[in-house]
């Protein structure tokens, strides 16, 4: 047995390295912490829980806003999966799959919300509603993943797209409906698992190979517009002031500048 | 023994000696209960920070720790599996770098 | 189909696995258990059991690669939903088959070569032909090869693992038993959503009954390689006769500790076989014969 890893009164923070990677890239680390905030919920908030009835402007903006989280999702889904088959190691292939049910669980839940505020075929309403921006960047991850680039795949997937989902969800939980809210408050809760494994994996990447940072630096530079434009877009709709829009921003450029990015 | 260049100061040899702390469960429900008590959510403006607390740079969580930290010490961030090193912050007090 | 497809929702299985039957367990078990102490002592016995258990991490490599890689080519929502469950499903039993390497005295730096050196060579040949149908993003026949086939193999070896175990080892019957239960969802799923697409391309007939016998004949060498000739005959001999006036280990009628090894061999390749042929049927394949190693 590691030292440490099952043994209730383990100081965290005395673990080997190798030990504590192998412990929160597991199943089981994923399996005891979701236990925590999703035990007695249902597609994401309690079942008790009713929000107040929208305005017809509210829901409609609140129906875009959580069509384009799917097509975030669904990228986010497509993407994880596909990076299990070129993930590098078991480790990591198990984490990615924990990944896997995590965006397949957000977009469950986002599509049920959609139900409940009314929307009959989601799927349609999705297409419909869909921003271009965000649209192309889901072409261009799937892409950097069918290429089996690790690192730009991981960058764009872990470290951009999800950045940006926890920022904007973050913001958005603070001002939205109370089903809502609690729906996205799970999802905060697994994205922070997400944007740090995509950091570190990259960080610890990028600090091996120094070489692969200019092809990275080219991905970050090609996929900034449209990662900011889709963020600006969400935004908006959500209603956050324009003076709080540039903070927001800065999370995603504080991770871009931990790698060196800046 | 490790050659980690990370690995936690002996702290029998430390002149001052660490504060130590009692660390209780405040309600963080992201890892798994034996981790818990490691973290806490950060309340926003007006929480402060204790000596044995710092926040992760990466998922803005509190992360704390059995002991007073110091410059140098390694600590871990489960809830987005961060590896950390505590420094001095320019203000003066301390600050968490990740450490990849 | 929505309908049907709610059934293997993330919420509908988050209910009945994490927070069902997993409840309580560590690495698929009871906290507290560990492997039998007869099979542990003996080098022969603990040898088999490491080549035995290496078998099913490379089934389940292949099973997460599988999973994984279909969730590109679905085609509605919900079917990518219940993949992803599927593909966690098969990461936690990579996790822990590796386990329980571990427990059996492997070493981390050892786990790859060890299964480089145990490794079928027949499952391997098993896996490359399914994988190839996913890598050409061929969804109905990738279907049909993992959570038909593949699941429906795996079911059975499970399932005759268990019976086995109860008495000799009900550490690793209890990781077994959480695995047929995730396995019940994975073949549910493969025949029931894959029966309206069959209906729907009945061109791909003809390549998926060929993927079919090519995958079984692959099944039966390894059933082949694992029974007959093995090293460990005797032993396990020896550890059946330890077990006289324990309860049988009754799997379809039979009972395992009464069973030669070829006698084993035959009943798993043939309630196989026989489940394939039952399952295909059901979504409009005509299952083919394979050729007997």
């Amino acid at each position: 047995m590691e030292r440490g890893t099952r043994d209730e009164a383990a100081d965290v923070h005395a673990l080997e390295p190798e030990a504590f990677l192998e412990e929160v890239h597991s199943f089981e680390f994923w399996f005891q912490s979701v236990q925590g905030y999703l035990a007695g919920l249902s597609f994401g908030h309690r079942p008790d829980v009713h929000g107040a009835p929208l305005a017809p402007d509210e829901r409609e903006r609140l129906v875009t806003v959580l069509c384009n989280y799917c097509v975030g999702e669904t990228a986010a889904l497509e993407g994880a999966s596909g990076l299990v088959a070129i993930a590098p190691n078991r480790l990591t292939k198990v984490f990615l799959a924990t990944q896997v049910a995590d965006e397949g669980r957000h977009l469950e839940v986002l599509l049920h919300r959609l139900a409940e505020l009314g929307i009959p075929a989601p799927e349609s309403e999705i297409e419909r509603r869909a921003s271009r921006s965000l649209l192309h960047f889901k072409r261009r991850l799937r892409e950097l993943v069918e290429s089996r680039d690790w690192e730009a795949a991981i960058f764009a997937q872990n470290v951009i797209l999800e950045a940006m989902e926890f920022t904007v969800f973050q913001s958005h939980a603070r001002t939205a409906d109370l089903v809502t809210r609690e729906v996205l408050q799970g999802i905060v809760k697994d994205e922070r698992r997400h944007i740090g494994f995509g950091e570190n994996e990259l960080g610890r990447r990028l600090q091996a190979s120094p070489h692969i940072r200019a092809r990275i630096g080219e991905v970050k530079k090609e996929l900034d517009h449209w990662v900011l434009e889709s963020f600006e877009e969400t935004l908006r709709e959500i209603g956050v002031p324009n003076e709080e829009r540039p903070e927001l921003g800065r999370s995603y450029l504080e991770v871009v500048a931990r790698l060196g990015f800046a | 023994m490790s050659t980690d260049p990370l690995l936690r100061h002996d702290d029998l040899q430390e002149a001052v000696p660490r504060q130590r702390f009692l660390l209780e469960d405040t309600g963080f429900d992201e890892v798994p209960p034996k981790y818990r008590r490691f973290y806490r959510k950060w309340r926003g403006p007006g929480d402060a920070l204790a000596a044995n607390e710092v926040i992760c740079p990466v998922c803005k969580v509190v992360i704390r720790s059995t002991r007073e930290l110091r410059p140098g010490d390694r600590v871990y961030c489960m809830p987005c599996m961060s590896r950390l090193v505590v420094v001095r912050a320019e203000d003066g007090g301390l600050e968490a770098r990740v450490a990849y | 189909m929505s309908d049907f497809l709610s059934m293997y929702s993330v919420q509908h299985w988050l209910e009945s696995c994490p927070q069902g039957y997993l409840v309580g367990t560590e690495f698929g078990h009871p906290p507290g258990e560990s492997e039998s102490e007869l099979i542990v002592s003996d080098p022969l016995l603990r040898e088999q059991a490491i080549g035995t258990t290496v078998q099913l991490v490379v089934g389940e490599r292949c099973a997460l690669a599988a999973s994984s890689g279909l969730i590109n080519s679905a085609p509605d929502e919900a079917s990518k939903r219940f993949l992803a469950t599927q593909t966690l499903d098969e990461a936690r039993h990579v996790e822990i088959f590796t386990q329980r390497l571990f427990d059996l005295g492997l070493k981390k730096s050892e786990l790859e070569s060890a299964i480089e050196q145990y490794a079928n060579p027949n499952l391997m040949k098993f896996a490359e032909v399914l994988l190839e149908k996913v890598d050409r993003k061929d969804f109905v026949a990738g279907v049909v090869g993992q959570n038909v086939v593949l699941e429906g193999m795996a079911f059975s070896v499970f399932e005759m693992m268990y019976a086995g175990s109860q008495t000799l080892n009900p550490k690793f019957a209890h990781t077994l038993s959480g695995t047929i239960a995730d396995e019940r969802r994975h073949v549910g799923f493969g025949e029931n959503r894959i029966g309206s697409l069959i209906q729907e391309h009945p061109e791909k007939k003809p390549a998926i009954e060929r993927m079919q016998k090519e995958m079984s004949y692959y099944m039966l060498a390894t059933f082949a390689d694992s029974f007959r000739n093995n090293p460990a005959r005797e032993e396990f001999k020896k550890l059946r006769m330890s077990t006289s006036g324990a309860p049988k280990a009754e799997w379809h009628g039979a009972d395992l500790n009464a069973l030669e090894p070829e006698e084993m061999e035959s009943l798993l390749a043939d309630t196989v076989l026989k489940e394939f042929k039952v399952r295909l049927g059901r979504i409009g394949i005509e299952y083919q014969t394979p050729i007997r190693p």
